[in-house]
């Protein structure tokens, strides 16, 4: 008896004593080790554990789709022919020099020479062929490759490391199209394989290269012993990484994520929440490498192809509705900055006026008022002609964070005063898709990675609101300007960078003068890491850390 | 049942009621009023519960959040022991082959993960209460079924060779009458037990984001956000926890007292 | 009836339930909005081509008429080709073959653990203490009511973050299993112990209990050699559905402590329309149930030969 009793006694606490923990619950990451770590000389080996808070891509290749946790893994193993320095200029990388005609419809590309490929094949001019045939190839179903290279009409092999591409127009964004891992070069041996073969163990150039794949487990990448670095010089013997390999982990629970980085589980984590990073900065326990991504910032567009957005006035009345300022800076704890741009903050041709977005219920009542939504109904939104003045807005939980979550619930709640039912639908992401592409949406936050000013045509060109077969079309604000057609037409052939620079402000001032967008903040690209962990901070023209640098000191 | 049995139950209900049905009396704040300047605050004076990242009111949005998570829970079950009732009784009463075919069927349905089921069912409907209702509903209806069929089946064999021998014509309705309610009182323990589970599995749905749309305050919506600030906000979780956990616990324990009343005929 | 016979009639009732199981989710799917070409092509919002989607639909036969497609469908099923996952572009079979064993070895462990819980609590409530049965009680009652993905995170927080005794994720070692199985095990045990309890209260007030607490035996005794049978055989006939609910609680528990899992397979198998993984998990659960049913039968025969008891 006496064995039972004391058993399910202690069965009992076991099952009280997390309940009560919850009670007394206080975080603490732990005091971490003093950082003498700024001085530590390099020590080669160690595996990096490296924990994703993403969905576990369905592809290691990332011409095939093309999206960010693709970019991240990718970027290990992968090069592009261009990247970006520390000024965020594009310089040649596997590239060695370009040259672009007058009428800029040729653009000639010369490789560097003694680069190959892990399964040794040498890069040649071939490579350069291959690799955007196979992302023109509908086989590839490449969505963001595609699109990027979408002005490349012919290849031509000029030598062996020299190749010239027919451009259908001028593109001086073809080079930052270019730097981006969904067109890196992979090797045109391992392409010619059929895709399920490439998807699993993509060949490349990188400092790293693919081992294995477990499913739902992790990708195991391996050093890659005869990298060369194209670029500069390091104070190595040779161009070998610092580390054996990595084991790249998919953890999409964030507290799951955080506890396994806290206890040494692992040793990178991306998409940390906010509040987590502001308890690590605060006591220096972890580090943190801060990398807006380029390309759009995050933003919430308003569909203005139907009513009630038609109306500019209607627009300006929501955005003047909601605070965005109180809710960003409760909600994300200082790790993010309010932004009044189109553009990501690391790209140089944003553009930015914070007048335009000032809070002001007053201001929206009266021009609610003046665009004829006068009367209330019994729960206090305006009606007009019968119509409840109703927003959708799809939310995908993909997309979207815990703490924008929140923010657009704030949102709702902040619009309802002034008189706006904003209906939020948390979705899944094909739902999501779905939605958008049916137009059954007023509002929607979708965020676009590209390196470069060029992605505004992508977002509010005419052209764009075409969907493709799949139904999918980039602008959701539906902005069809003919003057604004044109000036993203010229900004994009114009080989003056002075005429570049003044086209596309213009431009982010025709949007955000018609209150078509909402600009939130960056596109939040947190990394945390243990302080056993130097040299991160290099990334890609994306922003997505590349850890040649990297090594894991005891 | 006891005196004070009977006393805390009735208390038990009316209180659940009156919060269902008219939270204002208990609560008069406006649980989605957002007010980020107090958002994270311990529980106090001000507010009971404490705040949530939004600076919404938890006190408030518990006792708003009874409404949603009770008719899920309620509905649920009503929806899933009404189907069980149903193809139960038909199972148990008729001809070997329809028994059988409806045994299959059941069968079938029982061995479909009941998270499938309910993730099928709200891919094709959208998340909401109403398809979270459904979806709760039709994935325990084969599970009571059974045990509806089963109970009829034991009674049947006894009640229907004792009345047959003695009365002629005229008991199938009092055996119906009489039968179909007796095998049912048993069961009343096990449906209490699954008014709480149907409220956790709505929780569950909006864990993986198929559940009601926000700012609904639902219990299980309430709980699925406060696990990001558990660390940060325990009170985010616990209360929205401490209220299911309660509804569950009467529950069960009232349906127990009912089911002893049963035992003792 | 005779073994034979008994094992015929199984068998083909499994059969007629696998058959209706892969009807309903063959009905189930195509009710969901979605273009199942899409899924192939590389998930939504994928720039393909309009003939890139009619040759992934002529090549999957998603042109053809309904009755064909679920013809075809029953005939592939048949000869156990699950075919190609649309999105990891592999055998459904192979990508299922790495992730089972760890669901199973984890469900298998819970109902282990869930099963040991629960007689601790049913011996713990023996106990003449009034106030250690209440307690016992109101504990069952907690475990049963808490959702599996809150009890997960709080014992990460407490034993993970906050004690370091035990990892949060998986690492291939006995200690990452203790956190995920102890999530999945308490409210199945809560559970079950509310099951066992009226039939244990039941059997322990019986004249055969009263008996032999008469000749002198102590209440344990009595619970083990008699009350236990009689409240086991309710839980026993549960444990096909508590198999089916524990893959049901590993899709939670896989995405909160990211263990590889079938659980997690069909979540992102659901969200990304990936219709011949979904039926391959569907189909493969279903399978499980029937096997754990039939032998669950086959024990409570062992154990209650007459039927006696209900």
């Amino acid at each position: 008896m006496q064995r039972y009793s004391r058993a399910s006694r202690i069965l009992g606490c076991a099952i009280a004593l997390p309940l009560i923990g919850s009670l007394l619950a206080s975080c603490s990451a732990g005091a971490g080790p003093d950082s003498t770590a700024e001085n530590a000389k390099p020590v080669a080996g160690g595996t990096l554990v490296y924990a994703s808070g993403d969905a576990e891509p369905s592809c290691l290749d990332p011409h095939v789709g093309g999206n960010y946790p693709q970019a991240l893994v990718a970027s290990q193993y992968l090069e592009s022919l261009f990247t970006k320095d520390a000024d965020g200029k594009i310089i040649p990388w596997l590239a060695e020099s370009t040259d672009v005609s007058e009428d800029g419809l040729t653009r000639t590309i010369t490789l560097r020479d003694g680069i190959s490929f892990t399964d040794g094949t040498k890069l040649t001019a071939e490579a350069i062929k291959a690799n955007i045939e196979h992302l023109k190839d509908p086989n590839t179903a490449s969505s963001t490759g595609y699109l990027a290279v979408g002005k490349v009409v012919d290849i031509e092999i000029v030598d062996e490391l020299t190749a010239k591409l027919t451009l259908s127009s001028p593109d001086n964004a073809l080079l930052e199209s270019l730097s981006m891992p969904w067109t890196a070069i992979e090797s045109p041996k391992a392409l010619e394989r059929d895709q399920a073969t490439n998807c699993a163990s993509p060949v490349g150039t990188g400092p790293f290269k693919v081992e294995s794949w477990e499913h739902q487990k992790a990708v195991n990448l391996v050093r890659n012993d005869d990298y060369v670095l194209p670029v500069g010089d390091t104070a190595r013997a040779d161009d070998k990484a610092y580390l054996d390999g990595i084991t790249w982990r998919f953890i999409p629970e964030a507290a799951t994520r955080y506890a396994a980085l806290q206890s040494g589980e692992v040793d990178v984590i991306d998409n940390a929440q906010p509040d987590t990073i502001a308890t690590a900065t605060n006591d220096n326990s972890l580090g943190h490498l801060d990398a807006p991504r380029p390309g759009a910032s995050n933003r919430i567009e308003l569909n203005s192809s139907k009513a009630p957005f038609d109306d500019q006035r209607v627009r300006e009345a929501f955005i003047r509705s909601v605070d965005a300022n109180s809710g960003i800076s409760a909600l994300y704890f200082g790790t993010a900055q309010r932004s009044y741009s189109l553009l990501s903050s690391v790209e140089p041709l944003g553009y930015t006026d914070e007048s335009l977005f000032g809070t002001d219920a007053a201001k929206a009542n009266e021009l609610l008022d003046e665009a004829g939504w006068t009367e209330r109904d019994a729960e206090g939104y305006r009606v007009k002609d019968g119509k409840r003045l109703s927003l959708d807005f799809p939310v995908s939980t993909n997309q979207s964070v815990p703490a924008e979550q929140s923010l657009f619930e704030q949102f709702q709640a902040q619009a309802k005063a002034v008189g706006f039912e904003v209906k939020i639908q948390l979705l899944d992401l094909s739902s999501w898709y779905g939605a958008l592409a049916k137009h059954e949406y007023d509002l929607v936050s979708a965020p676009y990675t590209k390196v470069g000013p060029s992605v505004l045509r992508i977002l509010y060109h005419s052209n764009s609101t075409v969907p493709a077969p799949s139904g999918y079309f980039a602008n959701n604000a539906q902005v069809k300007n003919e003057k604004l057609d044109g000036i993203l037409a010229e900004a994009e052939q114009t080989n003056d960078e002075a005429l570049r620079a003044s086209l596309y402000e213009q431009a982010q001032k025709l949007v955000l003068e018609g209150y078509y967008v909402l600009p939130l903040y960056d596109q939040q690209n947190h990394f945390l890491y243990g302080k056993n962990v130097h040299g991160v901070g290099a990334t890609t023209a994306v922003s997505s850390p590349i850890y040649y640098d990297t090594f894991i000191t005891e | 049942m006891s005196r004070t049995a009977k006393i805390l139950s009735i208390a038990f209900i009316a209180l659940w009621a009156l919060i269902a049905l008219a939270p204002s009396v208990l609560a008069p704040g406006d649980p989605l009023a957002v007010n980020p300047a107090e958002a994270f605050q311990a529980p106090g004076t001000t507010h009971f519960f404490g705040t949530d990242e939004s600076g919404r009111d938890i006190y408030t949005r518990v006792i708003h959040g009874a409404r949603d998570s009770l008719a899920i829970g309620l509905a649920a079950t009503a929806l899933g022991m009404g189907l069980a009732i149903v193809l139960g009784t038909v199972a148990a009463l008729s001809p070997r082959w329809l028994d059988e075919i409806i045994l299959r069927v059941l069968e079938a349905l029982y061995a479909i993960p009941s998270l499938l089921m309910a993730l099928l069912i709200i891919a094709f409907t959208g998340p909401g209460v109403g398809p979270a209702i459904v979806a709760v509903g039709l994935s325990t209806a084969p599970g009571y079924a059974r045990l509806v069929r089963s109970q009829i089946r034991t009674l049947k064999s006894s009640e229907m060779l004792e009345a047959a021998t003695v009365l002629g014509r005229g008991t199938w309705l009092r055996v119906r009458n009489h039968l179909v309610p007796n095998a049912l009182k048993p069961l009343l323990a096990l449906v209490t037990l699954g008014i709480g589970q149907a409220v956790i599995w709505a929780a569950a749905l909006s864990f993986l984001g198929l559940g009601t749309p926000p700012p609904a305050p639902e219990w299980g919506a309430m709980l699925s956000a406060g696990r990001t600030y558990l660390h940060l906000a325990w009170w985010m979780s616990l209360f929205p926890g401490l209220a299911i956990v309660f509804v569950a616990a009467g529950a069960t324990l009232i349906g127990r007292a009912l089911g002893g009343k049963a035992r003792t005929t | 009836m005779g073994t034979i016979a008994w094992a015929g009639r199984k068998i083909g009732g499994a059969l007629v339930v696998l058959w209706l199981v892969a009807t309903a989710i063959f009905i189930a799917i195509r009710l969901i909005p979605g273009d199942p070409a899409e899924a192939i092509m590389g998930g939504p919002g994928s720039q393909a081509s309009a003939e890139a989607l009619a040759a992934a639909r002529a090549e999957y036969g998603l042109d053809r008429p309904l009755i064909a497609q679920y013809l075809m469908y029953l005939g592939k099923l048949a000869t156990c080709d699950f075919g190609t996952s649309y999105s990891l572009k592999q055998p459904v079979i192979g990508i299922m073959g790495e992730v089972l064993p760890n669901t199973l070895w984890l469900a298998l462990l819970a109902l282990a653990a869930a099963w040991v819980l629960s007689l601790c609590f049913a011996a713990q409530a023996m106990r003449a203490n009034r106030v250690g049965a209440w307690v016992g009680n109101i504990v069952e009652i907690i475990a049963a009511a808490v959702p599996h993905f809150w009890l997960g995170a709080v014992l990460i927080m407490f034993f993970s973050s906050m004690l370091g005794w035990l990892p949060a994720v998986d690492n291939g070692t006995t200690q990452g299993l203790v956190l995920p199985v102890l999530t999945l095990a308490l409210p199945l045990a809560g559970f079950l112990t509310q099951l066992m309890r009226d039939s244990l209260s039941y059997a322990m007030s019986s004249q055969f209990a009263l008996a032999a607490r008469a000749r002198g035996e102590s209440r344990l005794a009595v619970f083990w050699r008699h009350g236990l049978r009689h409240a086991a055989l309710p839980a026993l006939g549960l444990t096909g559905w508590a198999f089916s609910s524990l893959l049901s609680g590993a899709v939670v528990v896989e995405a909160v402590f990211a263990r590889p899992g079938l659980g997690r397979s069909l979540l992102s198998a659901v969200l990304a329309r990936d219709i011949p993984m979904v039926t391959g998990i569907a189909l493969f659960s279903a399978l499980v149930y029937i096997v754990v049913m039939a032998i669950t039968e086959g024990l409570e025969r062992a154990i209650d030969p007459a039927g006696a008891s209900s």
